[in-house]
């Protein structure tokens, strides 16, 4: 045992149940005759910190952890204000955080433009502001340029190995790999859940399935008619979603087939539109979704109606009535449950053409969304205009449209907005609004912002709204 | 003193809320009669209330002044008026002082002198000061004696029975130095019970420590044998604060000093800032400020500036502790701190600095081609293989300014590890 193993183990017992060591003669140490034990044992811990500390030497590196250089950047760095601008932006926000996420993303944007990056100091910062907002995520290249990709490699190094050998991810590890495959080659998703669809549970079947939701697409009818056969009802409740979507697919010709006996055109002049209840299900439409009977009670018939309609390729409707698709939709008008069914059809198979149709008997959120933008826009601004509903109901489409909104559609909603019933509508808009609108409406915002007005959730958003525009103008300069 | 910079102000808030508060009304609408010269900054902010707010700032020794009834200081006016000056938007130069502004320099001015006549008076009864230093000394001796029974109380019965004790004994044992005038010991004491706690190598560290408050309770007994530094070392550990009128009549030494590098810590209780500063002739030394919770410090000087300053040092062994002596004037900022050393020469001038006085902890060094390393808490290697485990390192930052080559960084090697404070890259010197 060493001395200072020794001094170690005394001094943790305590002398009085164990001697101090003997100092060791090569240290030239004499202790004076008959010290205490303490005394003796503290003297040499003395000396022990001085030899300690004196005889320090340089540590083995360590083998791992050395990173190879980052290359030289290619872009000049932005400098003075805009560098300051993004510095204040990340360490002292002057605008509330979900703005300052929207003006960093700004920032980045400016920065590509001007083929600019960020300078390196900053980069820390940047990279934790991008872990939590997506938005900033996604917008961080080119503008961190070389530095940045080398820190960002360093800080998480990407998974590609990992991918490689998919069936050995954990189930969410796996999960997300998938997801990312089928953003960018769906069959090669399919291919790999298909050489795997069976060693996988129940569970992993359909959540793994359920990720296709997204993109579905005709080739991938095989895949979801084997899955009609899958043994877990989770997994064929998935297929049959999916299903729905593929007004091409053999299971849509199949409900079609269930679905025309059903529907009669009657009346010569004023037409309407009959529409049966459909028999009880054959095995082979429980197979394609139509639900059985209950173990208790009456059977669901109007729920079996709902999936075949779901099911079923919406031309059937126009052919049975012989009419085109918005006086279709107008025959089935006075049937609610038929036109919802209707519209969650139309949304979620994104048919434009059906959406169109059907917002002409009904406003839903659903249908706007399969509308190209600018029609959407141009949409809600008409009913912003027209339409005397409760604004609230206005924001959630609102939300939804992509930003900046046009002048005209800022300008109605500005209206509504500074209307007696507006700080609602302003309150639900609060995290849309100051980056929704174009900067031709900040004249209008502080024009709003400058009248007495005692709603503070209306002069809070309206404030935010000019702050943005205002940090924005300053951001346009800095790069100019 | 020049502008300060909107970093500046940044650093002398009180808290984050204060700052963002402040920035609410860092525009000129709310503001009037604002202005500034070389010492004062001042303006009136118009609240919610009738009478605007009367805000003075002492640029040059930092101190607030507003008549809002905030509590913390420097207050949100203090602070966006601070702003606006640095950004150049309010408070030009030149003005003559409104009114409150020069009520207040006035009466600060008054006070530091009446102060100043104080001290100046007091020498005046040598008798008294004898009898006061006398019973001073009595108190540390007490104090001493009883911290040397509770060291050998705590080897008698082992450091293993120490560490199942709670918090509130080490307070206690604290307590007792800071009453007995031994507010340094205090602070390590209070210290370890954390250490320990926190600690895998606790045993070692409480081993070496309880080593150390020995030999400096051995040392205070021993006085009178000890030279002028070696006592005026001791003094500094056991927290016995040199006066600062005894050092301004020293010696001062005249610049330009080179800023290294600065830390800045906070235990909860105090702020402490450490300005390491260079002569040309390659002497260091180190400038100390403090301030209590909520207050704002000094604003630091930027690292890799000049100054034209003279200081004047405390006494003990070198790098010695500084202050200030007359004003200081920026002149610049260099692109390189010189030349680096190896990890070997750096430990070595560790061990000379130790072996001249044991009671220092920390020592600074500049190291020359270091490389960092992201395992763990973080490494610095030099090109002769020789690594340095780093504490209170910024990693994420170390690595985007370096991007992995071999810099020359400044810091302050403290128990075997390195804190880096200053890096030089593509010619400029940064804080990480």
């Amino acid at each position: 045992m060493t001395w200072l193993a020794e001094l170690r183990t005394a001094a943790l017992v305590g002398t009085g149940r164990h001697d101090a060591p003997k100092p060791p003669d090569e240290l030239g140490f004499r202790a004076p005759e008959g010290l205490p034990r303490e005394e003796s044992l503290l003297d040499q811990a003395a000396m022990a910190d001085v030899a300690t500390r004196t005889s320090r030497t340089a540590a083995a590196a360590p083998s791992s952890g050395l990173v190879s250089p980052a290359p030289a950047d290619t872009e000049p760095q932005a400098s003075g204000e805009a560098a300051r601008l993004l510095e204040l932006l990340l360490t002292q926000p002057p605008v509330g955080l979900e703005l300052r996420t929207q003006l960093v993303v700004d920032w980045l944007r400016f920065a590509e433009e001007t083929r600019r990056r960020v300078p390196h100091r900053l980069l820390p910062a940047l990279l934790l502001v991008a872990e939590t907002k997506s938005a900033v995520f996604r917008r961080l290249e080119p503008a961190i340029g070389t530095r940045g990709r080398w820190l960002k490699e360093l800080k998480s190094p990407s998974s590609q190995e990992a991918a490689a050998e998919w069936s050995e991810l954990g189930s969410a590890d796996a999960a997300v790999e998938l997801d990312r495959l089928r953003g960018l080659d769906p069959a090669a998703a399919r291919e790999q859940l298909l050489a795997h669809w069976m060693s996988l549970s129940a569970r992993e079947r359909a959540g793994n399935l359920a990720l296709f939701a997204g993109n579905v697409h005709d080739d991938d009818e095989a895949l979801l008619e084997q899955a009609l056969d899958d043994k877990a009802k989770s997994v064929r409740d998935v297929a049959l979603r999916l299903l729905d979507q593929l007004p091409g697919s053999a299971r849509a010709a199949r409900m079609a087939a269930r679905l025309v006996p059903l529907l009669h055109v009657k009346g010569l002049l004023n037409k309407r539109l009959d529409i049966d209840l459909p028999p009880d299900p054959d095995g082979a439409a429980l197979r394609d979704g139509v639900p059985a009977d209950p173990r208790r009670g009456e059977p669901d018939r109007l729920a079996r109606l709902d999936a075949i309609i779901s099911g079923a390729p919406l031309d059937v409707w126009t052919s049975v009535s012989g009419r085109n698709r918005a006086a279709t939709a107008a025959l089935v008008q006075g049937e609610p449950r038929i036109l919802d069914v209707l519209i969650a059809t139309a949304a979620a198979r994104k048919d434009t053409e059906w959406a169109r149709a059907l917002l002409t008997v009904r406003t839903d959120r659903r249908l706007l969304v399969c509308l190209p933008a600018e029609e959407r826009e141009h949409w809600l601004e008409r009913h912003v205009r027209e339409s005397g509903d409760d604004p609230l109901t206005l924001a959630p489409l609102l939300q939804d449209l992509p930003q900046p909104w046009s002048v005209s559609l800022a300008e109605a909603v500005l209206t509504v907005i500074s209307g007696k019933d507006g700080g609602q509508l302003a309150a639900s808009l609060a995290a849309v609004l100051p980056t929704a609108l174009p900067p031709e409406a900040n004249q209008r915002c502080r024009q709003l912002l400058e009248r007495t007005d005692d709603d503070v959730a209306r002069r809070r958003v309206l404030r935010d709204a000019v702050q943005y525009q205002s940090f924005r103008q300053s951001l346009t300069e800095a790069f100019r | 003193m020049g502008r300060w910079s909107e970093d500046t102000v940044m650093k002398a808030a009180p808290d984050s809320s204060s700052l963002a508060a402040a920035r609410k009304l860092a525009h000129p609408g709310p503001w009037s009669e604002s202005g500034s010269n070389d010492v004062l900054v001042w303006g009136k902010c118009q609240g919610s209330g009738k009478t605007p707010y009367q805000v003075s700032v002492d640029i040059v020794a930092p101190a607030y002044r507003c008549s809002c009834p905030s509590r913390k200081f420097p207050c949100k006016h203090a602070l966006a008026l601070l702003l606006l000056w640095s950004r150049g938007e309010a408070a030009e130069a030149g003005a003559d002082a409104a009114d409150f502004a020069k009520e207040w320099a006035g009466q600060r001015a008054d006070r530091a002198s009446a102060k100043e006549r104080r001290q100046a008076e007091q020498p005046a009864d040598p008798e008294a000061q004898a009898k006061r230093l006398a019973a001073r000394l009595a108190l540390m001796d007490a104090g001493i004696d009883d911290f040397s029974r509770w060291l050998t109380d705590l080897v008698r019965t082992g450091l293993a029975t120490a560490r199942k004790q709670p918090y509130s004994w080490w307070d206690g044992v604290a307590a007792r130095l800071v009453d007995s005038q031994l507010p340094g010991l205090a602070d390590q004491v209070r210290d370890m019970a954390s250490q320990i706690h926190g600690r895998t190598d606790w045993a070692d560290h409480l081993l070496l420590h309880a080593g150390r408050w020995w030999a400096l309770a051995k040392a205070w007994k021993a006085r009178d044998t000890l030279s002028p530094e070696e006592f005026a070392d001791v003094k500094a550990a056991l927290g016995w604060a040199t006066a600062s009128a005894d050092v301004q009549n020293t010696e001062s030494l005249a610049g330009p000093w080179l800023v290294l590098g600065a830390h800045r810590s906070d235990d909860g209780r105090l702020q402490q800032q450490r300005t390491w500063l260079r002569a040309p002739d390659g002497t260091m030394v180190v400038v100390l400020d403090f301030a209590a919770q909520g207050q704002g410090l000094a604003a630091p000087q930027l690292a890799g500036a000049q100054l034209e300053a003279t200081v004047a040092r405390y006494p003990g062994s070198a790098p010695q502790r500084a202050m200030f002596t007359s004003a200081i004037v920026p002149q610049g900022v260099v692109k390189s701190l010189g030349n680096g050393n190896s990890i070997m020469q750096a430990l070595e001038q560790e061990s000379a600095a130790v072996a001249r006085s044991p009671w220092r902890t920390r020592h600074p060094v500049l190291l020359g081609g270091v490389t960092v390393n992201p395992e763990e808490r973080g490494w610095l290697h030099d090109p002769k293989g020789h690594a340095l485990p780093l504490v209170d390192a910024p990693l994420d930052s170390l690595l985007a300014l370096t991007g992995g080559h071999a810099v020359d960084i400044f810091g302050e090697l403290d128990d075997g590890r390195f804190r880096p404070l200053t890096v030089v890259v593509d010619g400029m010197v940064v804080t990480p």
